[in-house]
């Protein structure tokens, strides 16, 4: 019987009968075609996914194209969307084979593992502070993200994927394992190594 | 420091949950100081909570690109009055579902269609949900009649007859939950 469901993100209308559909069911009349089940469960998930790519390919238009080619590959996908995963999950994969996918015309690409970026860290601030030329930032509170940020992209991709996804979107290890392509007990040991060095990072902040 | 409400949107702690690590620094071992501890977690909560004024900025261009997206699918024959037409298969679909959606206790999960020879439509395949407690065969019964009213409206002359086409309604999941069957 498909009594358990999966929790709920609030939306932008909260209170709407909408709002309280389960992923699953949404993904269900999207995947019969649809198109405004499948808006919102691109409004729903659309802010983690875009967070998400956003950090791992630093540049918001190519972030914007990666959600956009997601959003068009799961629209075609979800017909044969077989629920072995959650919504969230699946289109998290989706965006990182995409940013993937997108880094390897950039030069030069993120490392596919295990060695740093190749960029140091006043580069990286100053790279975060032109993307966040934002002032409501420009307080202590923004200064705090830009330097989480920087202490991110110093890391290996895997490692800033592992920990964005635990620290941030909460997701389980196995959900983890599956985006990254890895086991539980890996994503432990990345997980370790990636909180050891954003906090010796973020020692230095003031 | 000016405070946000952070600290009490830290997650619950898991039995998974890593030790907190110990923090290198050059030779030397330590752990993370409070202060360094507390930057963290701020960090992280604001993190979370912070939707990316970038996706704010996309959001609305990627909800309307998601309206105008099509699927690729078979063409399926129909005929009105001045002659042949196509429609995709994904068109029928669509309106299949939002026609069974309505039949009380019922709800679909998938939907195939067949097409034969000139593209005609010879089969369709209905998987459902029903409401836990519902008389199946009369659900079922529901659906192949709202079936055949769909495709009579969207095919016309070439909407295969009730006998003739093989409608197979299966019934694959049963649920109390009045957010999945209305």
């Amino acid at each position: 019987m498909s009594s358990a469901r999966t929790p709920v993100a609030e939306e932008t209308t909260p209170g709407s009968k909408t709002s309280l559909v389960p992923d699953e069911v949404l993904a269900r009349q999207a995947g019969l075609g649809d198109k405004e089940a499948f808006a919102h469960l691109a409004r729903r998930h659309g802010p983690a996914l875009y967070r998400y790519v956003l950090r791992l390919l630093s540049d918001p238009a190519d972030a914007e194209d990666c959600v956009q080619e997601v959003m068009l590959a799961a629209w075609k996908g979800l017909p044969s969307f077989r629920n072995d995963s959650s919504i969230r999950t699946w289109l998290l994969v989706l965006g990182r084979n995409q940013a993937q996918k997108l880094s390897q015309r950039q030069r030069p690409p993120f490392p596919q593992s295990g060695s740093r970026p190749t960029l140091d860290f006043d580069a990286a601030v100053a790279q975060i502070r032109d993307l966040r030329a934002d002032p409501e930032r420009d307080t202590i509170e923004g200064g705090l993200q830009i330097a989480l940020d920087a202490a991110l992209l110093l890391l290996p991709e895997r490692q800033r994927s592992v920990w964005i996804l635990r620290e941030v979107e909460d997701l389980s290890y196995a959900e983890i394992a599956s985006v990254v392509g890895l086991t539980p007990t890996a994503v432990r040991g990345l997980l370790q190594r990636a909180r050891t060095a954003i906090a010796t990072s973020l020692q230095e902040w003031r | 420091m000016s405070g946000i409400g952070v600290s009490g949107a830290a997650r619950e702690p898991s039995p998974h949950d890593v030790p907190a690590p110990l923090v290198t620094l050059g030779s030397r071992a330590d752990t993370p100081s409070p202060a360094v501890d507390d930057r963290l977690s701020r960090a992280t909560a604001l993190l979370r909570q912070h939707t990316d004024a970038g996706w704010k900025a996309i959001e609305d261009n990627v909800v309307a690109r998601a309206l105008t997206m099509f699927r690729p699918s078979a063409p399926v024959r129909g005929r009105h009055d001045i002659g042949d037409f196509f429609l995709a298969a994904d068109v029928i679909v669509s309106r299949l579902r939002r026609r069974i959606d309505q039949v009380p206790a019922a709800a679909a999960q998938k939907i195939a269609c067949t097409t034969g020879d000139r593209d005609e439509l010879n089969l369709v395949t209905i998987q459902l949900i029903a409401a836990y407690g519902a008389p199946l065969l009369d659900v079922a019964g529901h659906v192949h009649a709202a079936a055949m009213d769909v495709l009579d409206d969207l095919l016309g002359a070439l909407a295969p007859a009730a006998d003739k086409v093989r409608t197979h309604v299966h019934i694959g999941d049963v649920s109390n939950d009045p957010l999945i069957i209305a």
